[in-house]
């Protein structure tokens, strides 16, 4: 590679100089499906508005389409597939002449993922793109599929011989695996397993999107490129840690006009819960950016090392500790901008009826829950004694991701501060979305004779800073799985460690057998029973 | 640089709105869009009237304590069934140079949509920054019903005025116990407080009665009082009662009946440490809305005399003793809006002890009222 290819994304020299994205084909599973729709190739297209696509760059879609079948021209359907998603979702909007550009290196393989004959029409398309846009053969699989179905892509594809060998450096082959990985530490060593038997380690990208956004990399800048900060980030000086993922959306989104349910995620939610679609990825991958140690170097493995490490210092939860240390909670009817929205089981009931499909005995009473908040701990030096209070839920009054580092108060008695007004703690919060930036909660004192001390926040945000909007997490690493860069993509002992953590919850959650969770009215911060697990401790969830 | 236009916009959309307005006004300047908050202020008023009268205060409520400011308007006259969001953002001038915003969503529901402003409010809060509810309905706080409590659901502040309460014996007879049970019920951990700008507009006379009660001491101008009077303009009665329950708190005095002539006069037997003396509250049917003047009727050196406090030009309370040849004592009183005072109650986030302990008085004498009332009643 090119040595004065610069990248102006990089962290560290040394790693900028595989930065670069690579050419290739991106080759999209489940390409009609709703991640593809709404963020895959809304990403793509901004990344070649943008102009940091490589020059040999194309997409080809396989799947079956949305509808079930297929009239007319492949390549045209997925284009207009492609133009309505970008149309709705882009972050950029849509601009007929980069269109024309993007749509012309787009295209489509309708078959099924099980068909072995689909696998060699695909084979056949991707040979002639390479031809077409001079692409030495080197493709990025995303598999955009439920977990049932990640097997068998990868061994299809590896019996049609679409994967090269890891040692391939210019036609190489990568793959990237969507969550959820697995609904269980069993079936994500299966899924794992069997994508290990196809693809190396080396070739495997575990994608979580969370760790895409600005704000979540920003933890690393924040942390070891600021002397202030890393002194402090220890019991010493922590009191606590809080991360707070909220979601507005609820189950099924509705229209606004008409009140008709125009999209459910009921397929994949119900029986799934917060813990495993927050918790188990997104949250403790997070969690680990906050917690590592230092990296000694920003090398993929490096800083892997590092999180894993922190996963690995989890305290195990016993029964007793899951009843103590962890509320679910599932939303009942409540209010969203200024509508009536209905619970979760109605939701649940409803979709399936949309879906037309059998509503699962299961589901008749379902106990999924939509909210989960816990309390842990890591044990280790850095951490002993400092707890991490983990939220997350659906229907919440606001969609907001923060985590908040809240530092230890100091004694009151030098300010007289009176007892029931307490000075309010120095608070650092990280928020993740919707605007991404970062704000200091520190206490001043207010002009006047008095020494009266009142609470001011300092705020960062990047899109009034830096001006634009920040790139989509999926673009972000896109690009990263085409540059063959794996910092932010999840390693295998990673995802292991992390299911590990969460299984005694589940496991005993399963051995509760309950027919009713506590409730939160929709629009609320979830329930009064998540006070239990901080409360006590003198503390309060935050109000974000 | 004038504020934007104010502009309807749906619930979800507000921030996105709040944000280009901001970059609109700023214009072409790549600098980053500065907002100033330091709190929220969440206002809660009940008619469209209030409201406009509301939306000229609030910029000398902002300027006084920048705030993100969501108007609540519970509209009983509308019959709309959903809420209405209007996103307006004000300039705000930082010294010489630079400029900064603060910013207004006014909410408003119909009669049939009041349910939902707990909701919207709890979306619309900004996190980390001290949050105010100021209670701009004519209802006094005790009698507002569930709405209050769960618009007070994240504040550490509810800001009201006892200022025209229409039934004031009512009023402040729930006062003392409301306060009570709103700051305890933030829970373990959730401090709050109550305060009411009609306490901040006696700031001046409590000065000026101190001073007095001070200077006068050695000469047993207190002990010696045998009545006071307190003439006050239209709605400003609670004002002077609130003043006169700190007043004899202080002194010690100690309510024994109390009875009233509806629309003119409060009167109180009180027992004290040398004699039972009288306290008539008396409504002046124009004037100013505040207290109007204050005689205190008492011995001194041996004679009958009187303390006698009032406002002159509008702009100083004044002292004179009557009997007595002395230049005429006066301090000055700023004049102060009901913004003015607002803004400074959003800083001013500690308990006053003085305040409550007033109000306990306060509630006594209004009980020794409404017994009064309730037996000719009965």
């Amino acid at each position: 590679m090119p040595d004065d290819f610069q990248n102006t994304y990089s962290l560290e020299p040394d790693v900028s100089k595989s930065l670069l994205p690579q050419s290739c084909q991106l080759v999209i599973f489940g390409a009609a499906g709703d991640l593809s729709w709404r963020k895959l190739l809304p990403a793509v297209y901004n990344l070649n508005i943008d102009g940091v696509l490589p020059t040999h760059f194309a997409v080809v879609g396989f799947g079956l389409p949305a509808e079930g079948h297929l009239s007319g021209d492949p390549d045209d359907y997925i284009r207009q597939r492609a133009k309505d998603g970008i149309s709705r979702f882009s972050r950029q909007p849509l601009d007929e002449s980069h269109w024309a550009d993007f749509a012309r290196a787009l295209f489509f393989v309708p078959g099924s993922f099980n068909d072995a004959r689909a696998y060699a029409q695909l084979k056949a398309k991707m040979e002639a793109v390479d031809q077409q846009f001079g692409i030495p053969g080197s493709r990025v699989y995303y598999l955009a599929v439920p977990p049932t179905l990640v097997g068998t892509c990868v061994e299809h594809l590896k019996a049609a011989g679409l994967i090269a060998d890891p040692q391939q450096v210019r036609s190489f082959t990568r793959v990237i695996v969507e969550k959820p990985i697995g609904r269980d530490l069993d079936s994500a060593r299966d899924i794992m397993r069997v994508v290990g038997a196809c693809f190396a380690e080396s070739q495997t990208y575990r994608i979580d999107h969370y760790l895409g956004k600005e704000t979540v990399q920003n933890l690393l800048v924040l942390r070891f490129a600021n002397s202030i900060f890393e002194p402090l980030w220890n019991q010493k000086y922590i009191d606590h840690v809080q991360i707070t993922v909220a979601e507005e959306e609820g189950l099924a989104q509705y229209d606004p006009k008409t009140g008709e349910m125009i999209a459910t995620r009921a397929g994949y939610y119900e029986g799934v819960g917060a813990l495993r679609d927050m918790v188990q990825n997104h949250m403790l991958q997070v969690l680990c950016l906050v917690a590592m140690e230092p990296p000694w170097s920003l090398k993929p493995d490096v800083v892997r090392d590092a999180k894993v490490g922190v996963l690995n210092c989890l305290r195990r939860m016993t029964p007793a500790e899951v009843e103590k240390h962890v509320v679910r909670a599932q939303y009942i009817e409540g209010d969203i901008q200024g509508k009536r929205v209905p619970g979760y089981r109605k939701e649940v009931r409803e979709s399936f009826e949309v879906m037309k499909k059998p509503l699962p005995p299961e589901s008749v009473h379902s106990t999924t829950e939509t909210f989960v908040a816990l309390k842990l701990f890591i044990d280790n030096w850095r951490w002993a004694g400092v707890p991490f209070y983990l939220r997350t839920g659906k229907r919440m009054p606001k969609r907001a991701s923060e985590v908040a580092i809240q530092f230890k108060d100091v004694p009151q008695v030098l300010f007289g501060s009176p007892t029931d007004v307490p000075l309010e703690p120095v608070v650092l919060s990280l928020r993740v979305q919707p605007e991404e930036g970062l704000a200091m909660r520190i206490a001043s004192k207010l002009p006047g004779p008095k020494v009266r001390i009142y609470p001011v926040k300092m705020e960062f945000n990047y899109s009034s800073s830096f001006g634009g909007t920040s790139p989509e997490a999926y673009e972000r690493l896109i690009l990263d799985v085409m540059a063959g860069d794996a910092t932010l993509f999840m390693r295998r002992d990673g995802v292991e460690a992390a299911w590990q953590f969460v299984m005694p919850i589940l496991d005993h959650w399963e051995q509760m057998h309950v027919r009713d969770l506590p409730e939160y009215q929709c629009g609320t911060w979830g329930p009064v029973e998540a006070d239990r697990i901080i409360v006590p401790d003198g503390r309060r969830w935050r109000t974000l | 640089m004038p504020e934007s236009s104010a502009r309807s916009v749906p619930l979800g959309a507000v921030e996105r709105e709040l944000l280009r307005q901001m970059r609109e006004l700023q214009g072409p300047d790549e600098r980053p869009v500065q907002r100033t908050r330091m709190a929220n202020l969440v206002i809660y008023c009940t008619s469209q009237e209030r409201a406009a009268r509301l939306n000229a205060e609030i910029p000398d409520v902002v300027n006084v304590h920048p705030a993100r400011v969501l108007l609540l308007v519970a509209d009983a006259d509308s019959p709309g069934t959903e809420l209405e969001a209007t996103v307006l953002v004000r300039p705000l001038r930082l010294g010489s140079h630079g400029f900064s915003f603060s910013e207004q969503v006014t909410l408003t529901a119909g009669r049939s949509a009041v349910h939902h402003l707990p909701f919207a409010v709890r979306a619309l809060l900004i996190g980390d920054l001290p949050t105010n509810l100021w209670w701009a309905a004519p209802v006094p706080p005790p009698f507002a019903g569930p709405i209050l409590y769960e618009l007070a659901e994240h504040a550490q502040q509810i800001v009201y005025d006892s200022s025209g309460w229409p039934d004031p014996a009512r009023g402040v007879a729930a006062t003392a116990g409301w306060l009570e049970q709103i700051e305890r019920g933030g829970g373990p951990g959730h401090w709050r407080v109550a305060s009411d700008v009609n306490w901040q507009r006696l700031k001046y006379w409590r000065r000026m009665l101190v001073q007095s009660l001070e200077g006068a001491e050695g000469r047993g101008l207190f002990e010696s009082a045998a009545e006071i009077r307190v003439e006050h303009g239209p709605g400003a009665v609670v004002q002077a009662w609130m003043l006169m329950s700190w007043l004899t708190g202080q002194l010690g005095w100690k309510v024994q009946t109390g009875r009233v002539e509806p629309g003119v006069e409060m009167v109180w037997r009180f027992h004290g440490p040398s004699g039972e003396p009288l306290l008539r509250i008396h409504r002046r049917d124009e004037g100013l809305e505040d207290i109007q003047r204050i005689r205190i009727a008492c011995r001194i050196d041996q004679r009958d005399s009187a303390l006698d406090l009032f406002v002159q030009d509008g702009q100083r309370l004044a002292l004179r003793v009557e009997g007595v040849e002395e230049a005429l004592r006066t301090m000055t009183t700023p004049l102060q809006s009901p913004a003015e005072l607002v803004g400074r109650q959003l800083s001013d986030r500690e308990r006053d002890p003085v305040f409550r302990a007033s109000m306990s008085v306060a509630q006594i004498m209004a009980r020794s009222l409404l017994e009064c009332f309730n037996g000719a009643a009965g």
